[in-house]
């Protein structure tokens, strides 16, 4: 799972490197051939493009489309000030991206967005934790937990969004369930009080994702040898030590990918905010989001041009924090499958 | 190895190509077939449900019939989905012959990309003769008219009449102090003052609007659209009138998440079911309220009344806001036939109808006497008695300043900004597009 999961993040790197290293084997193991057998060489050398071509073709076609000439087209986009309608003609060169850089309500977007980074993993990571080592014990009911636990990530954002938004709302059902039971004085605005609602996002996150993490780590503690566990009882250590010392160096690397994709997922959020806050008023509840700050200022205001700018900005953001994570975190534990590695 | 890849490379690019370019190449041949006199043309709307929807296929259908030499295509798009569309369409040169209008920006964004037809010497003297001028002039741009208006939205507020009784208020407020007593006597019956719907922002902002057409001058308004400098210090004004006004706390609780239009929780759904006694929204509303009723009927108690008069300002109290629904032709539409279409929808009976399907005032002054419920009336009096109709601001100044004014307003509503930061946010905002 751990390793699906991490090839998946970077699917053209990983494949192009693996088919590249591939192709080299056989071309040296095919290299020492007589000379006199040139026209069968070439054939070989043929079939060999073709195959490429054929199995690799469809992929590249695809990624080129709709990820690589997207971004080129947004980069280009963004050196211009356009409405999207007819071609752009009035090019300002980098005056949106110095635009964006002082504005006020993007700088609060980063702010956002890092507290949303920073706190998803504080929160989610202990509890997750907490409880794949729970849900790890054999006890009764522990299938059901499970699925229990990971419902909230298989349904669809939309739905959770619209349940939260609706169950939240100042006559909604939690206050009426806090007044119900006396507890009336805790009655808040939960969405619309700008001192609260990213604190309510946040839960609601953390609600929605938590179930992958249980995932991802009870996968990785069912990869821990059970007799680790046996021999560290045997030299009588306890259960509070043997998680300390075996189990959590142990679930290291699915605690780093884990951390990756849920940073990743945090720079990136977007449809929660944008179905619970609607296309406008994220930023007056203090939840908006660098994406939520790109449509609002890209699609909804008709600047389509100063919106690609954003993209753009975005896109190195999380490019940049991606790559850091990798080279420094992830390193150890990808070795060999996505970067080049020693052999 | 390298030279491998790259000639791999190189065959699934072209392939890729080939792929693209045959994909791309099939359909979307245009037939105008103006060849045997004989013409086709497409006609975007909006109405994808209920009388609307049946309205436009009918007056269609009699239109083909009068010009047996032109077809007309129509298609109905959801209403969200359709600017989008249109705007994809309209750069791939692929757009609809006839279409749904939104006029302020767009309108002159499409103009200046040189998407569509200018009507001014195409218009019947009939059509001439019985829509005002001044419904006009919001479609008007370098000396061309570009669109023909079909309905007149006011705005004012919405009132539940037995909730106002119910309070013991007779008549209706014409003054804001007026208006402030009328919400103090509201909220001691227990129910919602004024419901807005500011999740999707623009209904606050209404409230903004208003106070600066009571605030501005006609003059400062209208110019605001040329130059998107919002300097005069009415503008303040109307910010801090607003801000007065937020302080007395009239809206309903947990405005910022309340959506305009959309089930019963939403603005309109509150007025609907006599959760909330007012609100401050154009003249589709009385077809909004009606859709959110618990038995889906037109609310019987349901009243009209300007927004009051604000002391202090420039602007004629009895000045209003108001939107105008029409439908442009694309450059590329066959210019006769359009034009044609377009004159036909704003004849008496056509009009008539168009007012029955969507209990909205005809542009027609001819066909405005079939107008029968008592709030549409009061709304169109005042509209005809009024010195000067301003488009919504959002529409006047553009998406891109409408859109940061509309969420400034937001912001002062909730607390986290000022009269101030309304006037700064927009004169930003101008940079950006």
């Amino acid at each position: 799972m751990t390793l699906d999961t991490s090839l998946g993040t970077d699917p053209a790197t990983g494949s192009d490197r693996g088919a590249g290293s591939t192709q080299a084997g056989r071309g040296a193991s095919t290299a020492p051939r007589p000379a006199g057998r040139r026209p069968a060489k070439r054939l070989a050398d043929w079939r060999q493009r073709a195959e490429i071509a054929v199995l690799a073709g469809p992929a590249v076609i695809v990624f080129v489309t709709f990820v690589i000439l997207p971004v080129a087209m947004a980069a280009y986009y963004g050196f211009f000030k356009w409405q999207g309608y007819g071609p752009p003609t009035d090019f300002v060169g980098l005056q949106n991206y110095v635009i964006i850089f002082q504005d006020q309500a993007f700088r609060s977007v980063l702010m956002h967005n890092g507290f949303i980074v920073v706190l998803s993993l504080v929160l989610q990571g202990p509890i997750a934790i907490v409880l794949a080592l729970l849900l790890n014990q054999k006890m009764h009911g522990r299938g059901l937990i499970r699925v229990l636990v990971f419902v909230p990530y298989v349904i669809s954002e939309v739905i959770v969004g619209t349940g939260w938004s609706l169950l939240l709302q100042s006559n909604g059902a939690v206050n009426d369930l806090l007044q119900g039971i006396g507890l009336g004085g805790l009655r808040a605005d939960w969405l619309s009080n700008p001192d609260i609602a990213i604190w309510t996002l946040l839960v609601i996150i953390s609600w929605k994702y938590i179930g992958f993490a249980v995932i991802l780590f009870l996968a990785g503690l069912q990869s821990i040898p059970e007799e680790l566990f046996e021999a560290a009882a045997i030299d009588g250590a306890g259960y509070w030590q043997i998680q300390r010392r075996i189990t959590l160096p142990l679930l290291g690397p699915t605690i780093r990918i884990w951390a990756f994709l849920s940073i990743i997922g945090s720079l990136q959020l977007f449809d929660l905010v944008y179905i619970i806050w609607g296309q406008y008023i994220a930023s007056t509840a203090g939840t908006s989001t660098m994406a939520t700050y790109m449509v609002a200022n890209g699609r909804t205001s008709g600047n389509y041009g100063f919106g690609s700018a954003v993209a753009v900005v975005m896109f190195i953001i999380s490019l940049a924090v991606a790559l850091i994570y990798q080279r420094f975190v992830l390193r150890r534990d990808t070795a060999g499958a996505i970067t080049e590695g020693k052999k | 190895m390298t030279r491998k890849n790259r000639f791999a490379a190189a065959i699934a690019i072209a392939a890729g190509t080939a792929l693209l370019a045959t994909g791309c190449s099939s359909g979307g041949a245009a037939d105008d077939g103006s060849g045997n006199g004989k013409v086709t043309m497409t006609f975007w709307h909006n109405s994808t449900t209920g009388p609307g929807k049946a309205y436009w296929a009918d007056t269609v259908k009699a239109f083909e019939k009068k010009n047996p030499n032109v077809t007309i295509k129509i298609q109905a798009i959801q209403n969200e989905d359709l600017d989008g569309k249109l705007q994809t369409a309209l750069n791939s040169g692929d757009g609809p012959d006839v279409f749904l209008q939104r006029g302020g920006g767009k309108l002159n964004a499409m103009i200046n990309a040189g998407q569509l037809l200018d009507i001014k010497d195409s218009i019947s003297a009939d059509a001439k003769k019985s829509i005002s001028a001044g419904t006009f002039s919001g479609y008007d741009a370098k000396d061309g008219t570009y669109a023909m208006p079909v309905a007149v939205l006011p705005e004012g507020i919405w009132y539940s009449k037995d909730l106002f009784e119910k309070a013991g208020i007779t008549g209706t407020p014409t003054t804001m102090d007026e208006l402030n007593d009328d919400i103090a006597k509201l909220k001691d019956s227990g129910v919602d003052p004024v419901a807005v719907g500011a999740k999707d922002a623009w209904p606050a902002a209404h409230w903004y609007y208003n106070f600066a057409l009571r605030a501005c001058s006609e003059k400062t308004l209208t110019g605001a659209a040329e130059s998107l400098k919002f300097d005069n210090a009415c503008w303040a004004k109307a910010g801090k009138d607003l801000e007065a006004f937020n302080d007395t706390k009239p809206f309903n609780d947990g405005f910022l998440t309340t959506a305009a239009q959309q089930g019963a929780g939403s603005s309109a759904g509150l007025l609907a079911n006599h959760k909330a006694a007012m609100e401050l929204m154009g003249a589709w509303d009385p077809g909004v309220i009606s859709s959110l009723t618990p038995d889906a009927k037109p609310l019987p108690d349901l009243g009209w009344f300007p927004f009051p008069a604000v002391s202090g300002g420039k602007g004629d109290p009895k000045s209003m806001m108001g939107g105008v629904d029409g439908y442009s032709c694309t450059a590329k539409a066959p210019k006769k036939a359009c034009t044609d279409f377009l004159n036909f929808i704003v004849q008496k009976d056509n009009q008539e109808g168009y007012y029955k399907a969507f209990q909205a005032i005809p542009v027609n002054q001819d066909a405005q006497s079939v107008v029968s419920e008592s709030y549409l009336k009061t709304a169109l009096a005042a509209y005809k008695d009024a010195p000067f109709v301003s488009q919504y601001l959002d529409t006047l100044y553009g998406q891109n300043v409408g859109n940061a004014l509309n969420t400034s307003v937001v912001d002062v509503l909730a607390g986290k900004g000022n009269a101030k930061d309304i006037v700064t946010a927009t004169n930003q905002a101008a940079a950006k597009g």
